[in-house]
């Protein structure tokens, strides 16, 4: 009997939504057809638990009390998110080694690949400094 | 009793995770404690569906066969993406309301909030296009 890997969480993010702008339409059927391929795939092999494209309308909240919204576009940008995949894997290495294979990456799409954490980084700072100063009750309630 | 409303799933992706720099250490507390409520508020409405702080640390995968690997930090960037939150809203604008009133918008941070689609739209262009192709 095997033991299981411990698993990490990460996430991949991917940048680029018009990437696909100039190539042809058999190109385009291609990295379509490969990349539902490639999910369904991952998602057989336990490593990739969901993930979703979305719409590249969006807004934009900011401020205080959120009081700006703007409107997108996201779609014009490189950067702009298009969908993501929640992986399960063994470690970065193999997180990275999934992203290599996304079928978007030969026309330009970037794969951004970001771990999962326990805290966030604010909060764990709230703690850290509850702790140092003996009110770590409060914090973490 | 009534059919209830369809509900759509929305994408909360939170910007600039260095909010708390300049905010002494008894306020990053009492704006911690506001969040964890926000959130927990959420949760008992039943309207996140996930969510999760992102680490720092990651790697940017781009080029042919993905051979160029980037280190972050993402971490210094306003625009870098400090954590998400996927939530059940009625449509955009309530969950635009839901941005609205997490209590770190004050401090500087951005929400992005984007509709969670069936299909890709790159995904979409290749069917209509097949479709056209097809019947000229």
């Amino acid at each position: 009997m095997s033991t299981t890997t411990p698993k990490s969480d990460y996430m991949l993010l991917f940048r680029g939504t018009n990437w696909d702008e100039g190539i042809s339409p058999e190109q385009r059927q291609k990295v379509v057809t490969d990349w539902y391929a490639w999910f369904e795939r991952l998602k057989q092999e336990g490593k990739c638990t969901g993930g979703h494209p979305l719409e590249n309308e969006g807004k934009l909240v900011s401020g205080k009390k959120g009081r700006s919204v703007a409107d997108g576009p996201f779609a014009e940008s490189k950067e702009a998110i298009g969908g993501y995949f929640y992986l399960q894997v063994a470690g970065e290495d193999e997180a990275i080694a999934i992203a290599q294979q996304c079928p978007g990456l030969d026309y330009g799409a970037v794969v951004e690949v970001r771990p999962v954490a326990e805290m966030c980084a604010v909060r764990s700072r709230a703690v850290e400094f509850a702790e140092r100063t003996g009110t770590l009750a409060s914090a973490t309630a | 009793m009534s059919a209830p409303t369809p509900k759509s799933e929305y994408m909360l992706f939170f910007r600039g995770p260095h909010w708390d720099r300049g905010l002494s250490a008894e306020e990053l507390q009492q704006v911690m404690a506001q969040v964890m409520a926000w959130f927990e508020g959420l949760k008992h409405q039943g309207k996140v569906k996930a969510g999760q702080p992102l680490g720092a640390e990651g790697k940017h995968v781009s080029g042919k066969k993905g051979r160029t690997i980037a280190d972050g930090p993402f971490a210094e960037s306003k625009e870098a993406v400090g954590g998400y939150l996927l939530v059940e809203a009625e449509n955009l604008d309530e969950a635009v309301a839901i941005a609205k009133s997490n209590p770190t918008l004050e401090y500087g941070v951005t929400i992005e909030v984007r509709p969670v689609l069936e299909e890709c739209p790159i995904f979409d262009r290749a069917r209509k296009r097949l479709l056209s192709d097809a019947m000229a």
